[in-house]
């Protein structure tokens, strides 16, 4: 097959990129080879291309990006302002906010802050700490008063265990009734003994006194039975 | 790619720091086109900032499904590079019938600064040259094929003519390339 030079010339940047068939290669390089206007031409656009490949990436103005940048997005500084206004936005900032404006209300709360009715005056420093310092010792009074009253319970409730769980303990420390002899009696029938009594009596007076301080608890009492 | 169509969504709801990035992206191979085109580089400067002007107004008609982004942005860039031509043609016409003068003297080596100077005596500066004497439509296809080694699908799509157009175009570049360095003197050894 025999190519003319309008044929060679319309493939030659096939030949050139390598897309040719071999038998489109065999008679492009047997034209080209024996072609004189045509040899000269495919080495100078090999040459040409060549000098293509060859060029390197030019280097942008330094100041180009910065132009840009000002012509779309405006001047830095209100770029820095924009991208400042955007991290308020970011989770951990709205967490920090959030935290500060718990820990006031606990503050507020605590000094005693209406916020039904707000006052002005509430909110002076003096103010605020007066009346946290004077919660603080109500708080600590009311804690104070319910551990001593907590122990009074416990030492009752471990009193009765004890009385539960060693029956001949029991015997010894609750008074037995006995319709013919009296307490304080020497016949050996076992009497209780007066102080074990006085005791007794003692801890019931304070779980009355407790149940009517502590209307939670005096249900609880309640049903216990004293021994 | 795909970051780009990320980038392009992030600007598109307002995120100043993704238009940013694109800008970082692109620059450098949107001003290469530019400057392989005019060979100028204070025009290549104005007509980037342009190109990345327009494209900022239009991003929101950018459509991820019909192509890459950055074929999109050659496609602004080569509109633009166009308009371009079209509007300074007057301009290179009469700068053309002034070198026809005899007592004028050589403009070409009068405008560049000597870094331009020594670039144009090495076989860069001279393929660069020449590529400027190409018809803009040519040179286009060259560029967009041999120096920014795009697939002839995506010259398909950035000049809008059927691939066998862009296939004659740059070879008829190309030809037309050579025979131009070789009346500037410029033989293959």
């Amino acid at each position: 097959m025999n190519w003319t030079c309008e044929q060679t010339e319309a493939r030659l940047s096939d030949y050139l990129d390598g897309l040719l068939q071999p038998v489109e290669q065999s008679a492009f390089n047997l034209h080209v080879n024996t072609c004189e206007r045509c040899a000269p031409l495919v080495a100078g656009v090999a040459h040409a291309l060549g000098g293509l490949y060859a060029l390197e990436s030019v280097e942008p103005p330094p100041q180009l990006e910065n132009a840009i940048l000002t012509a779309t997005l405006g001047a830095p500084s209100w770029r820095n302002a924009r991208r400042w206004l955007k991290s308020l936005q970011s989770p951990r900032f709205v967490y920090s906010v959030a935290s500060v404006a718990a820990t006031l209300v606990v503050i507020l709360t605590a000094s005693g802050f209406s916020f039904r009715k707000p006052k002005l005056a509430d909110l002076r420093p003096a103010t605020i700490y007066h009346k946290t310092d004077r919660k603080v010792h109500q708080v600590y009074a009311q804690s104070i008063k319910f551990v001593s009253d907590l122990r009074v319970v416990y030492e009752i409730q471990s009193l009765k265990n004890d009385n539960l769980e060693n029956p001949a303990t029991r015997e010894q420390t609750i008074p037995q009734k006995s319709p013919d002899k009296q307490p304080g009696r020497t016949d050996k029938t076992n009497p209780s003994a007066p102080k074990q009594q006085n005791r007794a009596d003692e801890i019931g007076r304070n779980l009355r006194v407790l149940a009517a301080q502590c209307p939670v608890l005096s249900g609880s009492i309640g049903e216990r039975r004293l021994p | 790619m795909e970051q780009d169509a990320q980038l392009v969504q992030q600007c598109l709801q307002g995120d100043g720091s993704a238009w940013e990035e694109l800008v970082r992206r692109h620059t450098r191979r949107i001003f290469n086109i530019c400057y392989r085109f005019t060979g100028n580089r204070t025009e290549s400067q104005d007509l980037s900032q342009d190109v990345f002007l327009r494209v900022y107004r239009t991003l929101g008609s950018y459509r991820s499904a019909h192509g890459g982004f950055a074929t999109w942005m050659t496609s602004v860039t080569r509109n633009l590079l166009i308009d371009h031509y079209r509007r300074t043609k007057r301009d290179r016409i009469t700068d053309s019938l002034e070198d026809k003068m005899p007592a004028v003297e050589n403009k070409e080596s009068a405008g560049r600064r000597p870094d331009e100077q020594a670039l144009l005596g090495e076989l860069g500066g001279q393929v660069q040259s020449a590529l400027t004497r190409l018809s803009p439509e040519l040179r286009e296809a060259v560029i967009l094929r041999d120096l920014q080694q795009l697939e002839y699908s995506e010259i398909q799509q950035v000049l809008s003519v059927p691939e066998g157009t862009v296939k004659s175009r740059i070879n008829r570049g190309r030809i037309e390339l050579a025979r131009i360095l070789q009346q500037m003197g410029v033989r293959p050894s």
